[in-house]
Protein backbone atom coordinates (compact mmCIF):
# COMPACT_ATOMS: atom_id res chain seq x y z
CA UNK A 1 0.00 0.00 0.00
CA UNK A 2 2.78 2.59 0.55
CA UNK A 3 2.76 3.36 -3.15
CA UNK A 4 -0.98 4.02 -3.11
CA UNK A 5 -0.62 6.27 -0.11
CA UNK A 6 2.06 8.45 -1.64
CA UNK A 7 0.07 8.66 -4.87
CA UNK A 8 -2.98 9.84 -2.93
CA UNK A 9 -0.92 12.34 -0.98
CA UNK A 10 0.74 13.64 -4.14
CA UNK A 11 -2.62 13.96 -5.90
CA UNK A 12 -4.10 15.78 -2.91
CA UNK A 13 -1.24 18.21 -2.56
CA UNK A 14 -1.38 19.04 -6.29
CA UNK A 15 -5.12 19.64 -5.93
CA UNK A 16 -4.54 21.71 -2.81
CA UNK A 17 -1.90 23.84 -4.54
CA UNK A 18 -4.10 24.55 -7.57
CA UNK A 19 -7.24 25.37 -5.58
CA UNK A 20 -5.41 27.54 -3.03
CA UNK A 21 -3.45 29.50 -5.61
CA UNK A 22 -6.35 30.04 -8.02
CA UNK A 23 -8.82 30.48 -5.18
CA UNK A 24 -6.76 33.40 -3.93
CA UNK A 25 -6.12 34.88 -7.39
CA UNK A 26 -9.79 34.80 -8.42
CA UNK A 27 -10.88 36.17 -5.05
CA UNK A 28 -8.48 39.13 -5.40
CA UNK A 29 -9.79 39.76 -8.94
CA UNK A 30 -13.37 39.85 -7.66
CA UNK A 31 -12.35 42.14 -4.81
CA UNK A 32 -10.90 44.64 -7.30
CA UNK A 33 -13.97 44.43 -9.56
CA UNK A 34 -16.42 44.83 -6.68
CA UNK A 35 -14.62 47.96 -5.48
CA UNK A 36 -14.19 49.38 -8.99
CA UNK A 37 -17.96 49.88 -9.41
CA UNK A 38 -18.47 52.35 -6.54
CA UNK A 39 -15.04 53.98 -7.04
CA UNK A 40 -16.07 54.79 -10.61
CA UNK A 41 -19.22 56.49 -9.31
CA UNK A 42 -17.20 58.35 -6.68
CA UNK A 43 -14.44 59.64 -8.96
CA UNK A 44 -15.60 59.63 -12.57
CA UNK A 45 -19.36 60.04 -12.72
CA UNK A 46 -19.46 63.75 -11.98
CA UNK A 47 -21.29 63.27 -8.67
CA UNK A 48 -20.13 65.54 -5.86
CA UNK A 49 -19.37 63.19 -2.96
CA UNK A 50 -17.59 64.23 0.21
CA UNK A 51 -14.89 61.90 1.51
CA UNK A 52 -16.15 62.42 5.06
CA UNK A 53 -19.65 61.26 4.13
CA UNK A 54 -18.35 58.13 2.40
CA UNK A 55 -16.25 57.28 5.44
CA UNK A 56 -19.16 57.85 7.84
CA UNK A 57 -21.43 55.64 5.76
CA UNK A 58 -18.85 52.86 5.66
CA UNK A 59 -18.22 53.10 9.42
CA UNK A 60 -21.96 52.82 10.10
CA UNK A 61 -22.04 49.58 8.11
CA UNK A 62 -18.76 48.36 9.62
CA UNK A 63 -20.11 48.87 13.15
CA UNK A 64 -22.88 46.38 12.42
CA UNK A 65 -21.04 43.84 10.28
CA UNK A 66 -17.41 44.22 11.42
CA UNK A 67 -17.55 41.30 13.83
CA UNK A 68 -19.29 39.11 11.26
CA UNK A 69 -16.51 39.67 8.68
CA UNK A 70 -14.18 37.83 11.05
CA UNK A 71 -16.60 35.37 12.65
CA UNK A 72 -18.10 33.91 9.47
CA UNK A 73 -14.83 32.62 7.99
CA UNK A 74 -13.94 31.14 11.40
CA UNK A 75 -17.37 29.49 11.67
CA UNK A 76 -17.42 27.97 8.20
CA UNK A 77 -13.80 26.84 7.88
CA UNK A 78 -14.35 23.54 9.73
CA UNK A 79 -17.49 22.98 7.63
CA UNK A 80 -16.05 23.84 4.21
CA UNK A 81 -12.33 23.10 4.25
CA UNK A 82 -9.71 25.36 2.64
CA UNK A 83 -10.50 25.03 -1.09
CA UNK A 84 -14.23 25.66 -0.73
CA UNK A 85 -13.61 28.73 1.46
CA UNK A 86 -12.49 30.68 -1.61
CA UNK A 87 -15.61 29.58 -3.50
CA UNK A 88 -18.07 30.14 -0.68
CA UNK A 89 -17.00 33.61 0.36
CA UNK A 90 -16.93 34.81 -3.22
CA UNK A 91 -20.44 33.62 -4.02
CA UNK A 92 -22.10 34.11 -0.64
CA UNK A 93 -25.42 32.46 0.23
CA UNK A 94 -23.36 29.95 2.20
CA UNK A 95 -25.94 28.69 4.69
CA UNK A 96 -28.94 28.82 2.37
CA UNK A 97 -27.42 27.47 -0.83
CA UNK A 98 -23.83 26.24 -0.89
CA UNK A 99 -23.57 24.11 2.25
CA UNK A 100 -26.98 22.48 1.61
CA UNK A 101 -25.78 21.58 -1.92
CA UNK A 102 -22.59 20.10 -0.49
CA UNK A 103 -24.56 17.94 1.96
CA UNK A 104 -26.85 16.66 -0.80
CA UNK A 105 -23.86 15.67 -2.95
CA UNK A 106 -21.96 14.04 -0.09
CA UNK A 107 -25.05 12.00 0.69
CA UNK A 108 -25.58 11.18 -3.00
CA UNK A 109 -22.14 9.58 -3.35
CA UNK A 110 -22.21 8.28 0.22
CA UNK A 111 -18.97 9.98 1.31
CA UNK A 112 -18.12 9.90 5.01
CA UNK A 113 -17.91 13.36 6.66
CA UNK A 114 -14.34 14.55 7.16
CA UNK A 115 -12.77 12.44 4.40
CA UNK A 116 -11.01 13.75 1.30
CA UNK A 117 -13.76 12.17 -0.77
CA UNK A 118 -16.33 14.24 1.11
CA UNK A 119 -14.17 17.34 0.62
CA UNK A 120 -14.05 16.82 -3.16
CA UNK A 121 -17.80 16.11 -3.26
CA UNK A 122 -18.42 19.42 -1.47
CA UNK A 123 -16.19 21.35 -3.86
CA UNK A 124 -17.88 19.81 -6.90
CA UNK A 125 -21.33 20.43 -5.45
CA UNK A 126 -20.42 24.07 -4.89
CA UNK A 127 -19.20 24.23 -8.51
CA UNK A 128 -22.63 22.97 -9.61
CA UNK A 129 -24.37 25.40 -7.28
CA UNK A 130 -22.18 28.25 -8.55
CA UNK A 131 -23.20 27.55 -12.15
CA UNK A 132 -26.89 27.50 -11.23
CA UNK A 133 -26.36 30.67 -9.17
CA UNK A 134 -24.78 32.52 -12.12
CA UNK A 135 -27.30 31.34 -14.70
CA UNK A 136 -30.33 32.03 -12.49
CA UNK A 137 -29.16 35.56 -11.69
CA UNK A 138 -28.18 36.36 -15.27
CA UNK A 139 -31.45 35.09 -16.72
CA UNK A 140 -34.00 35.92 -14.03
CA UNK A 141 -32.49 39.16 -12.77
CA UNK A 142 -30.27 40.36 -15.63
CA UNK A 143 -32.48 39.56 -18.60
CA UNK A 144 -36.01 39.13 -17.26
CA UNK A 145 -35.74 41.23 -14.09
CA UNK A 146 -37.53 44.32 -15.30
CA UNK A 147 -40.36 42.23 -16.72
CA UNK A 148 -40.58 40.10 -13.55
CA UNK A 149 -40.92 43.23 -11.41
CA UNK A 150 -44.22 43.93 -13.12
CA UNK A 151 -45.32 40.28 -13.37
CA UNK A 152 -44.71 39.05 -9.82
CA UNK A 153 -47.44 40.02 -7.35
CA UNK A 154 -46.09 41.95 -4.36
CA UNK A 155 -47.49 39.31 -2.01
CA UNK A 156 -45.31 36.58 -3.58
CA UNK A 157 -42.17 38.71 -3.37
CA UNK A 158 -42.95 39.59 0.23
CA UNK A 159 -43.47 35.96 1.27
CA UNK A 160 -40.27 34.89 -0.49
CA UNK A 161 -38.34 37.69 1.22
CA UNK A 162 -39.72 36.97 4.69
CA UNK A 163 -39.71 33.18 4.71
CA UNK A 164 -37.02 31.98 2.31
CA UNK A 165 -34.67 31.11 5.13
CA UNK A 166 -37.01 29.09 7.40
CA UNK A 167 -38.26 27.24 4.29
CA UNK A 168 -34.69 26.15 3.52
CA UNK A 169 -33.31 25.56 7.00
CA UNK A 170 -35.90 23.03 8.24
CA UNK A 171 -35.24 20.73 5.28
CA UNK A 172 -31.46 21.15 5.48
CA UNK A 173 -31.33 20.14 9.15
CA UNK A 174 -33.26 16.92 8.42
CA UNK A 175 -31.06 16.11 5.43
CA UNK A 176 -27.92 16.82 7.45
CA UNK A 177 -29.01 14.59 10.35
CA UNK A 178 -29.78 11.76 7.93
CA UNK A 179 -26.43 12.24 6.17
CA UNK A 180 -24.19 12.58 9.22
CA UNK A 181 -25.67 9.55 11.05
CA UNK A 182 -24.34 10.88 14.35
CA UNK A 183 -27.24 10.72 16.84
CA UNK A 184 -25.02 11.59 19.79
CA UNK A 185 -23.56 14.73 18.15
CA UNK A 186 -27.01 15.68 16.79
CA UNK A 187 -28.46 15.76 20.31
CA UNK A 188 -25.44 17.73 21.58
CA UNK A 189 -25.79 20.25 18.71
CA UNK A 190 -29.53 20.77 19.24
CA UNK A 191 -29.12 21.12 23.01
CA UNK A 192 -26.23 23.59 22.64
CA UNK A 193 -28.16 25.60 20.05
CA UNK A 194 -31.28 25.70 22.24
CA UNK A 195 -29.31 26.90 25.28
CA UNK A 196 -27.41 29.58 23.32
CA UNK A 197 -30.18 30.81 20.98
CA UNK A 198 -33.18 30.57 23.29
CA UNK A 199 -31.41 31.01 26.65
CA UNK A 200 -28.40 33.31 26.18
CA UNK A 201 -29.33 35.47 23.17
CA UNK A 202 -32.49 37.01 24.74
CA UNK A 203 -30.49 37.83 27.90
CA UNK A 204 -27.22 39.04 26.34
CA UNK A 205 -28.82 40.92 23.45
CA UNK A 206 -28.23 41.82 19.80
CA UNK A 207 -24.43 42.12 19.87
CA UNK A 208 -24.10 38.60 21.26
CA UNK A 209 -26.65 37.39 18.70
CA UNK A 210 -24.16 38.27 15.95
CA UNK A 211 -21.78 35.56 17.01
CA UNK A 212 -24.21 33.14 18.65
CA UNK A 213 -23.84 30.63 15.79
CA UNK A 214 -20.06 30.69 16.14
CA UNK A 215 -20.47 29.99 19.88
CA UNK A 216 -22.77 27.06 19.06
CA UNK A 217 -20.32 25.65 16.50
CA UNK A 218 -17.34 25.76 18.84
CA UNK A 219 -19.45 24.64 21.81
CA UNK A 220 -20.77 21.65 19.87
CA UNK A 221 -17.28 20.67 18.70
CA UNK A 222 -15.92 20.90 22.25
CA UNK A 223 -18.82 18.97 23.81
CA UNK A 224 -18.83 16.35 21.04
CA UNK A 225 -15.15 15.76 21.84
CA UNK A 226 -15.59 15.64 25.63
CA UNK A 227 -18.72 13.46 25.44
CA UNK A 228 -17.53 11.18 22.62
CA UNK A 229 -18.29 7.47 22.81
CA UNK A 230 -15.17 6.22 24.61
CA UNK A 231 -16.20 2.57 24.36
CA UNK A 232 -15.58 2.82 20.64
CA UNK A 233 -12.32 4.62 21.31
CA UNK A 234 -10.10 1.52 21.35
CA UNK A 235 -11.22 0.67 17.86
CA UNK A 236 -11.23 4.26 16.61
CA UNK A 237 -7.70 4.49 15.28
CA UNK A 238 -8.53 1.76 12.78
CA UNK A 239 -12.16 2.66 12.15
CA UNK A 240 -11.36 6.29 11.36
CA UNK A 241 -8.57 5.89 8.88
CA UNK A 242 -9.50 2.50 7.42
CA UNK A 243 -13.09 3.49 6.75
CA UNK A 244 -12.70 2.25 3.19
CA UNK A 245 -13.62 5.73 2.16
CA UNK A 246 -10.07 6.86 1.71
CA UNK A 247 -6.68 5.23 2.04
CA UNK A 248 -4.98 5.64 5.43
CA UNK A 249 -3.18 8.94 5.63
CA UNK A 250 -0.23 8.14 7.86
CA UNK B 1 -35.98 58.95 -10.93
CA UNK B 2 -34.77 59.67 -14.46
CA UNK B 3 -31.38 60.97 -13.45
CA UNK B 4 -30.96 58.23 -10.84
CA UNK B 5 -31.43 55.53 -13.49
CA UNK B 6 -28.58 57.06 -15.50
CA UNK B 7 -26.26 56.20 -12.62
CA UNK B 8 -27.77 52.87 -11.51
CA UNK B 9 -27.66 51.63 -15.12
CA UNK B 10 -24.31 53.08 -16.14
CA UNK B 11 -22.30 51.03 -18.61
CA UNK B 12 -19.35 50.77 -16.23
CA UNK B 13 -21.50 49.08 -13.57
CA UNK B 14 -22.71 46.58 -16.17
CA UNK B 15 -19.10 45.80 -17.12
CA UNK B 16 -18.22 45.21 -13.45
CA UNK B 17 -21.20 42.91 -12.96
CA UNK B 18 -20.38 40.79 -16.00
CA UNK B 19 -16.66 40.71 -15.14
CA UNK B 20 -17.41 39.49 -11.61
CA UNK B 21 -19.58 36.70 -13.03
CA UNK B 22 -16.86 35.77 -15.50
CA UNK B 23 -14.32 35.43 -12.67
CA UNK B 24 -16.68 33.16 -10.68
CA UNK B 25 -17.13 31.04 -13.81
CA UNK B 26 -13.34 30.90 -14.29
CA UNK B 27 -12.81 29.79 -10.69
CA UNK B 28 -15.49 27.13 -11.07
CA UNK B 29 -13.85 25.70 -14.19
CA UNK B 30 -10.41 25.62 -12.51
CA UNK B 31 -11.81 23.84 -9.46
CA UNK B 32 -13.72 21.34 -11.59
CA UNK B 33 -10.55 20.45 -13.47
CA UNK B 34 -8.48 20.19 -10.26
CA UNK B 35 -11.03 17.80 -8.73
CA UNK B 36 -11.19 15.73 -11.92
CA UNK B 37 -7.39 15.37 -12.03
CA UNK B 38 -6.87 14.52 -8.36
CA UNK B 39 -10.10 12.56 -7.85
CA UNK B 40 -9.20 9.05 -9.05
CA UNK B 41 -6.17 8.84 -6.73
CA UNK B 42 -8.33 9.89 -3.77
CA UNK B 43 -11.15 7.38 -4.28
CA UNK B 44 -13.27 10.03 -5.99
CA UNK B 45 -14.20 8.40 -9.31
CA UNK B 46 -15.32 10.23 -12.48
CA UNK B 47 -18.86 9.02 -11.67
CA UNK B 48 -18.59 10.60 -8.20
CA UNK B 49 -17.35 13.79 -9.89
CA UNK B 50 -20.34 13.94 -12.21
CA UNK B 51 -22.81 12.90 -9.53
CA UNK B 52 -21.56 15.55 -7.07
CA UNK B 53 -21.69 18.29 -9.68
CA UNK B 54 -25.22 17.32 -10.71
CA UNK B 55 -26.57 16.89 -7.16
CA UNK B 56 -25.07 20.21 -6.10
CA UNK B 57 -26.60 21.96 -9.11
CA UNK B 58 -30.05 20.43 -8.59
CA UNK B 59 -30.01 21.16 -4.86
CA UNK B 60 -29.17 24.80 -5.64
CA UNK B 61 -32.18 25.34 -7.95
CA UNK B 62 -34.72 25.91 -5.17
CA UNK B 63 -32.57 28.34 -3.15
CA UNK B 64 -31.47 30.11 -6.38
CA UNK B 65 -35.05 30.73 -7.51
CA UNK B 66 -35.93 32.11 -4.10
CA UNK B 67 -32.85 34.36 -4.08
CA UNK B 68 -33.67 35.59 -7.60
CA UNK B 69 -37.22 36.53 -6.56
CA UNK B 70 -35.83 38.55 -3.66
CA UNK B 71 -33.18 40.13 -5.91
CA UNK B 72 -35.89 41.20 -8.37
CA UNK B 73 -37.56 43.06 -5.51
CA UNK B 74 -34.40 45.15 -5.07
CA UNK B 75 -34.13 46.20 -8.74
CA UNK B 76 -36.18 49.37 -8.36
CA UNK B 77 -33.84 50.52 -5.62
CA UNK B 78 -30.37 49.66 -6.92
CA UNK B 79 -30.78 48.98 -10.65
CA UNK B 80 -29.83 45.73 -12.38
CA UNK B 81 -25.99 45.83 -12.43
CA UNK B 82 -25.62 46.80 -8.75
CA UNK B 83 -28.07 44.05 -7.71
CA UNK B 84 -26.11 41.52 -9.78
CA UNK B 85 -22.79 42.55 -8.22
CA UNK B 86 -24.05 42.73 -4.65
CA UNK B 87 -26.31 39.63 -4.64
CA UNK B 88 -24.11 37.68 -7.07
CA UNK B 89 -21.09 38.18 -4.84
CA UNK B 90 -20.80 37.57 -1.14
CA UNK B 91 -23.81 39.59 -0.02
CA UNK B 92 -27.33 38.35 0.59
CA UNK B 93 -30.46 40.42 0.07
CA UNK B 94 -30.75 40.90 3.81
CA UNK B 95 -27.19 42.13 4.50
CA UNK B 96 -27.13 44.37 1.44
CA UNK B 97 -30.46 46.03 2.16
CA UNK B 98 -29.44 46.55 5.78
CA UNK B 99 -26.07 48.02 4.69
CA UNK B 100 -27.68 50.36 2.17
CA UNK B 101 -30.22 51.48 4.75
CA UNK B 102 -27.49 52.18 7.33
CA UNK B 103 -25.39 54.09 4.79
CA UNK B 104 -28.34 56.15 3.57
CA UNK B 105 -29.25 56.88 7.18
CA UNK B 106 -25.89 58.59 7.78
CA UNK B 107 -26.86 61.10 5.05
CA UNK B 108 -30.30 61.63 6.54
CA UNK B 109 -31.86 59.77 3.60
CA UNK B 110 -34.09 56.73 3.24
CA UNK B 111 -34.09 53.80 0.85
CA UNK B 112 -36.36 54.46 -2.10
CA UNK B 113 -38.00 57.69 -0.93
CA UNK B 114 -37.61 61.20 -2.41
CA UNK B 115 -34.28 61.51 -0.59
CA UNK B 116 -32.84 58.50 -2.52
CA UNK B 117 -30.68 60.61 -4.86
CA UNK B 118 -27.76 59.57 -7.10
CA UNK B 119 -25.38 60.83 -4.38
CA UNK B 120 -27.04 58.70 -1.71
CA UNK B 121 -27.09 55.70 -4.05
CA UNK B 122 -23.37 56.07 -4.81
CA UNK B 123 -22.53 56.44 -1.11
CA UNK B 124 -24.64 53.41 -0.20
CA UNK B 125 -23.06 51.32 -2.98
CA UNK B 126 -19.61 52.42 -1.79
CA UNK B 127 -20.35 51.34 1.80
CA UNK B 128 -21.95 48.04 0.72
CA UNK B 129 -19.09 47.16 -1.61
CA UNK B 130 -16.38 48.00 0.89
CA UNK B 131 -18.17 46.02 3.59
CA UNK B 132 -18.71 43.07 1.21
CA UNK B 133 -15.03 43.31 0.25
CA UNK B 134 -14.04 42.94 3.90
CA UNK B 135 -15.49 39.40 3.91
CA UNK B 136 -13.11 38.57 1.06
CA UNK B 137 -10.20 40.20 2.88
CA UNK B 138 -10.81 38.26 6.10
CA UNK B 139 -11.22 35.03 4.12
CA UNK B 140 -7.95 35.67 2.28
CA UNK B 141 -6.14 36.30 5.57
CA UNK B 142 -7.76 33.65 7.77
CA UNK B 143 -7.94 30.63 5.42
CA UNK B 144 -4.15 30.03 5.19
CA UNK B 145 -3.81 30.52 8.97
CA UNK B 146 -6.64 28.09 9.75
CA UNK B 147 -5.23 25.60 7.26
CA UNK B 148 -1.90 25.50 9.07
CA UNK B 149 -3.62 24.75 12.39
CA UNK B 150 -5.90 22.21 10.76
CA UNK B 151 -3.05 20.29 9.14
CA UNK B 152 -1.21 20.13 12.46
CA UNK B 153 -4.34 18.86 14.25
CA UNK B 154 -4.95 16.18 11.64
CA UNK B 155 -1.47 14.86 12.19
CA UNK B 156 -1.50 14.93 15.99
CA UNK B 157 -5.11 13.99 16.68
CA UNK B 158 -6.98 12.08 13.96
CA UNK B 159 -9.82 11.16 16.37
CA UNK B 160 -10.56 14.85 16.94
CA UNK B 161 -10.54 15.54 13.20
CA UNK B 162 -13.08 12.75 12.71
CA UNK B 163 -15.46 14.57 15.06
CA UNK B 164 -14.90 18.22 14.07
CA UNK B 165 -16.54 18.38 10.60
CA UNK B 166 -19.78 16.64 11.64
CA UNK B 167 -19.99 18.55 14.90
CA UNK B 168 -19.32 21.90 13.20
CA UNK B 169 -21.96 21.25 10.51
CA UNK B 170 -24.59 19.99 12.95
CA UNK B 171 -23.83 22.87 15.34
CA UNK B 172 -24.08 25.53 12.62
CA UNK B 173 -27.41 24.29 11.26
CA UNK B 174 -28.93 23.50 14.65
CA UNK B 175 -28.12 27.09 15.63
CA UNK B 176 -29.47 28.65 12.42
CA UNK B 177 -32.73 26.69 12.62
CA UNK B 178 -33.37 27.26 16.33
CA UNK B 179 -32.66 31.00 15.93
CA UNK B 180 -35.60 31.10 13.47
CA UNK B 181 -38.08 29.92 16.09
CA UNK B 182 -38.42 33.14 18.15
CA UNK B 183 -39.19 35.08 14.91
CA UNK B 184 -42.90 34.21 14.97
CA UNK B 185 -45.53 31.50 14.72
CA UNK B 186 -45.35 31.43 10.93
CA UNK B 187 -41.57 30.88 11.06
CA UNK B 188 -41.99 27.94 13.45
CA UNK B 189 -44.64 26.48 11.16
CA UNK B 190 -42.47 26.89 8.03
CA UNK B 191 -39.41 25.28 9.64
CA UNK B 192 -41.63 22.35 10.67
CA UNK B 193 -43.31 22.00 7.25
CA UNK B 194 -39.99 22.16 5.42
CA UNK B 195 -38.44 19.60 7.82
CA UNK B 196 -41.41 17.21 7.50
CA UNK B 197 -41.46 17.39 3.69
CA UNK B 198 -37.74 16.61 3.61
CA UNK B 199 -38.21 13.68 6.03
CA UNK B 200 -41.05 12.36 3.83
CA UNK B 201 -38.96 12.68 0.65
CA UNK B 202 -35.96 10.92 2.21
CA UNK B 203 -38.12 8.06 3.53
CA UNK B 204 -39.85 7.65 0.16
CA UNK B 205 -36.47 7.76 -1.59
CA UNK B 206 -35.19 4.98 0.67
CA UNK B 207 -38.30 2.76 0.47
CA UNK B 208 -38.75 3.05 -3.27
CA UNK B 209 -35.05 3.35 -4.13
CA UNK B 210 -35.49 6.72 -5.85
CA UNK B 211 -32.06 8.37 -5.96
CA UNK B 212 -33.35 11.39 -7.90
CA UNK B 213 -35.85 12.21 -5.14
CA UNK B 214 -32.98 12.73 -2.69
CA UNK B 215 -31.50 15.37 -5.02
CA UNK B 216 -34.79 17.17 -5.65
CA UNK B 217 -35.96 16.90 -2.02
CA UNK B 218 -34.51 20.29 -1.04
CA UNK B 219 -36.27 22.12 -3.89
CA UNK B 220 -39.57 20.37 -3.15
CA UNK B 221 -39.31 21.20 0.57
CA UNK B 222 -38.58 24.87 -0.14
CA UNK B 223 -41.51 25.25 -2.53
CA UNK B 224 -44.02 23.51 -0.25
CA UNK B 225 -42.59 25.50 2.67
CA UNK B 226 -43.10 28.79 0.82
CA UNK B 227 -46.62 27.84 -0.29
CA UNK B 228 -47.46 27.07 3.34
CA UNK B 229 -45.86 30.40 4.28
CA UNK B 230 -48.04 32.21 1.75
CA UNK B 231 -51.27 30.86 3.24
CA UNK B 232 -50.10 31.21 6.85
CA UNK B 233 -48.82 34.76 6.33
CA UNK B 234 -52.11 36.00 4.89
CA UNK B 235 -54.25 34.13 7.42
CA UNK B 236 -55.08 34.77 11.04
CA UNK B 237 -51.71 33.61 12.44
CA UNK B 238 -49.64 35.86 10.18
CA UNK B 239 -48.43 39.26 11.31
CA UNK B 240 -51.28 41.74 10.73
Amino acid sequence: MPDDMSRADAAYSAYDRTTSRWGRITMLMVLVIALAAPLYLVFFSGLQLAFGELLTAFLAVAAVFGLIWVIEPLTYYPVLGPAAMYQAFMIGNIANKLVPSAIVAQQAIDAKPGTRRAELAAVMAICGAALVHLVSLLVLVGLLGTWLVSALPDSVVEVARLYIFPAIIGAVVVQLVSYAKQPRITVIALATAAVVQLGLVPVLGEQFGNFATAVVVFGTVALAWVLRDRRAERGTATSVSASADQPPQQ
Amino acid sequence: MGSLAAYTNSAFLWICALAAFAVIALQTVIYMRAARTAGPDLGFTPQDWKRSLRSGAIAAIGPSLAVAVVAVALLALFGTPAVLVRIGLVGSAATETASADLAAGTMGAELGGASWSPEVFATALFAMSLSGGMWLVTTLILTPLLKRGDTRLRRTNPTLMAIVPSAALLGAFASLSISELPNGTVNVLIVAVSALVMAGCLLLARWLGLAWLREWALGISIIIGLVAAYFAHFSAIGPA
